[in-house]
């Protein structure tokens, strides 16, 4: 008897060891990717409440903007390389299209989201990429001269019309982002003020964590650790592109998902690129897209693209693990690591 | 021609007899699919402790060495990792029955050295496992495991000694 | 039977119940210790001492890894990793499934191969994964 009331006392105290949180935090995967919302300061049952209505939107948009399951974006992909003009009863997916022409310009055909063709090719069509092969040269150069682009759709009267058969439509590089300004409604709706929501490395950090702002991470591309850390101002959002997360390695050489469609080649000069952007309408959107093009621009280019593209935020990690930093995330970052200081430039 | 001759006494008899016993167990144990990756209840364990106090701690050094060498040559693991396994386990038990055997017979029974033997057979394993086998600290997370079976499987090898040695008192 | 039972319960003396007693808080503090583990973040696949590369768990891939018998195949699929095969004779790191939180270990040691979570260090609240 002895024995079973102490083991009992200390099975008790074991289970309750755990102390009580202000934070709700849930988790899914969507999009290919981890979701991951943390909720500060609001009861258990709002906050389930608000993170399912917001994952519910997440399956919703999935299910839409699919690039290679079927999907209303395969549904335009077959007609377009039919040639056949297709109907589109969707305003959304039309103003995401029309969006996507005028990003497309604007960072100079570097994020080009018509290129699915290439990605295919690459093998990055799949949720398991295992067939590790690098494609044949001559077809990734035909299909780079086809150039593929989104301005070559027409939207006239909800008819959705291409001259090129080549384009095929991935939104990889944009529903995320997008995503992201949906869930910022949700939350705007419910009332939650407090929120840090993560769709695989687009962060928006909504309010604060109590007294003090959300605090995220920067992933060391090359070790399983963070490089540094930032403190997040209500309402900003960050967002990541990197050759870390999607990608193979072929006789050492790593091929990742972030295909240059101005080469057809995933880029290996840079090993990720994040982006800073303030509170506003499209900041989810921006911070999915404006990091591509920073990540795949040359070197000597990065610093001009950002200023064209407005952004004052940048961190970029080149293959020499050296670090490109813009002046003003320079005073607002922590760095988790010993970096030496002849690695880092500050622009 | 001379015939060199080895005086094989009873106690050796003794011994061969305990260790064939301890090798059969360990065999049928062998073939029987255990529950749990890598958790086995040890019965061959219950020949050594009846062995260390039927008769003495050396009998039962032998019983134990000669089980771990046969049934791993039997097994075709002999020199393998896990004959290497095996044999640590079984000296870190030993070594540590070798330590408590002198406590008070009054308070102490086979029950509390048998937990210590088994819970030294879990650390004489988790030794190579981390030095030699996979040497990441990661396996300690199947330690809580591995002690509860130690604790589990060690009480019955002991309540069953100690019905073999009422069954078969000392002489 | 009840009789017998109460033989069994007399044959524990009053130094073998310390010795239980020391036994279950061992169990319960190292159960504490050593399974107070939040969710894993990356992946090691280990080919005997040699670490062979860390991986995200937040991705759908399988990966190959040689080991000393053969082709060991390993999935990660969002947050989680398992064996799907291997040519090991008893299958016993395919049987133990999905493991999910940091310091869980697979390990299959006739090929000589071992996987094992890691958490993050959490200096922060999320991370650009």
């Amino acid at each position: 008897m002895r024995l079973n009331s102490l083991f009992i006392f200390f099975l008790i105290s074991f289970l309750f060891g755990c102390s009580e949180n202000k934070i709700q935090h849930s988790k899914d995967f969507i999009f290919g990717t981890l979701i991951d919302i943390k909720i500060y300061g609001e009861s258990k049952v709002i906050a389930e409440n608000v993170s399912n209505e917001i994952f519910n939107e997440f399956h919703r948009l999935h299910k839409l903007l699919h690039p290679w399951e079927k999907s209303l974006i395969t549904d335009i992909n077959n007609a377009i390389s039919k040639k056949q003009p297709i109907p589109i009863n969707n305003d959304e997916v039309i103003n995401i299209l029309k969006n996507t022409q005028y990003l497309e310009k604007k960072t100079k055909n570097l994020f080009n989201p018509s290129i699915g063709k290439l990605i295919t090719l690459w093998g990055f069509h799949s949720d398991f990429y295992d067939n590790e092969v690098i494609p044949n040269q001559e077809k990734i150069l035909k299909l780079v001269s086809s150039n593929p682009s989104m301005r070559s759709i027409e939207i006239v009267n909800g008819i959705l019309k291409s001259n090129n058969e080549n384009v095929q439509i991935d939104l990889g590089g944009y529903a995320k982002g997008y995503a992201l300004d949906q869930a910022k409604k949700i939350l705007l709706k419910n009332n939650v003020k407090n929120a840090l929501i993560n769709i695989g490395g687009n962060i928006l950090a909504s309010g604060k964590h109590g007294e003090r702002n959300w605090l995220v991470g920067i992933q060391n591309p090359r070790k399983p650790n963070a490089l540094a850390t930032i403190s997040l101002d209500p309402g900003w959002t960050i967002g990541t592109s990197g050759d870390y997360q999607r990608y193979y390695i072929i006789n050492n050489k790593r091929y990742s998902h972030l295909i240059n469609p101005k080469t057809g080649y995933p880029d290996n000069k840079t090993q990720s690129a994040t982006i800073l952007l303030p509170p506003s309408k499209n900041s989810g959107v921006h911070s999915d897209v404006f990091s591509k093009p920073l990540f795949l621009a040359d070197k000597k280019n990065k610093a001009a693209m950002a200023k064209a593209l407005n952004i004052g935020y940048f961190l970029i990690i080149l293959d020499d693990n050296s670090i490109l930093i813009s002046e003003s995330l320079n005073k607002k970052i922590n760095w988790e690591e010993e970096i030496e200081k002849k690695i880092i430039t500050i622009l | 021609m001379t015939l060199s001759t080895i005086k094989i006494t009873d106690r050796d008899h003794q011994i061969a007899k305990l260790s064939a016993i301890a090798v059969a167990l360990s065999l049928v144990e062998f073939f029987f699919p255990s529950p749990i990756p890598g958790v086995k209840p040890g019965i061959a364990n219950i020949i050594i402790l009846y062995t260390i106090f039927k008769f003495d701690m050396q009998m039962g050094v032998w019983v134990s060495l000669i089980r771990v060498f046969v049934t791993s040559i039997i097994l075709g693991s002999f020199l393998s990792p896990t004959f290497f396994l095996s044999l640590s386990g079984a000296i870190f038990s030993l070594l540590s029955l070798m330590v408590f055997k002198n406590l008070k017979r009054e308070y102490f029974s086979i029950i509390s050295l048998s937990l210590i033997a088994s819970l030294a057979h879990i650390f004489g394993q988790f030794i190579i496992v981390r030095i030699w086998i996979i040497p990441h600290n990661g396996i300690f997370y199947l330690l809580p495991i591995f002690i509860v079976s130690a604790f589990i499987f060690g009480l019955v090898t002991a309540l069953i000694t100690i019905k073999l040695l009422q069954l078969n008192p000392k002489k | 039977m009840k009789k017998k039972l109460l033989q069994s319960y007399k044959l524990i003396k009053i130094g073998d119940w310390f010795t239980i007693i020391l036994f279950c808080l061992l169990i319960i503090i190292s159960t504490k210790l050593l399974w107070n583990m939040p969710q894993g973040e990356y992946l090691e696949i280990y080919k005997n001492n040699e670490l062979l590369a860390t991986y995200s768990l937040n991705q759908k891939i399988t990966k190959e890894i040689k080991g000393k018998k053969g082709k060991t195949k390993i999935v990660i699929d969002n947050g989680r990793v398992r064996f799907s095969s291997s040519p090991c004779p008893k299958k016993y790191c395919i049987h133990q499934g999905w493991i999910t939180k940091a310091n869980q270990t697979i390990i299959c040691i006739p090929n000589e191969i071992s996987i094992s979570i890691i958490g993050a260090k959490k200096g922060y609240d999320t991370i650009n994964y």
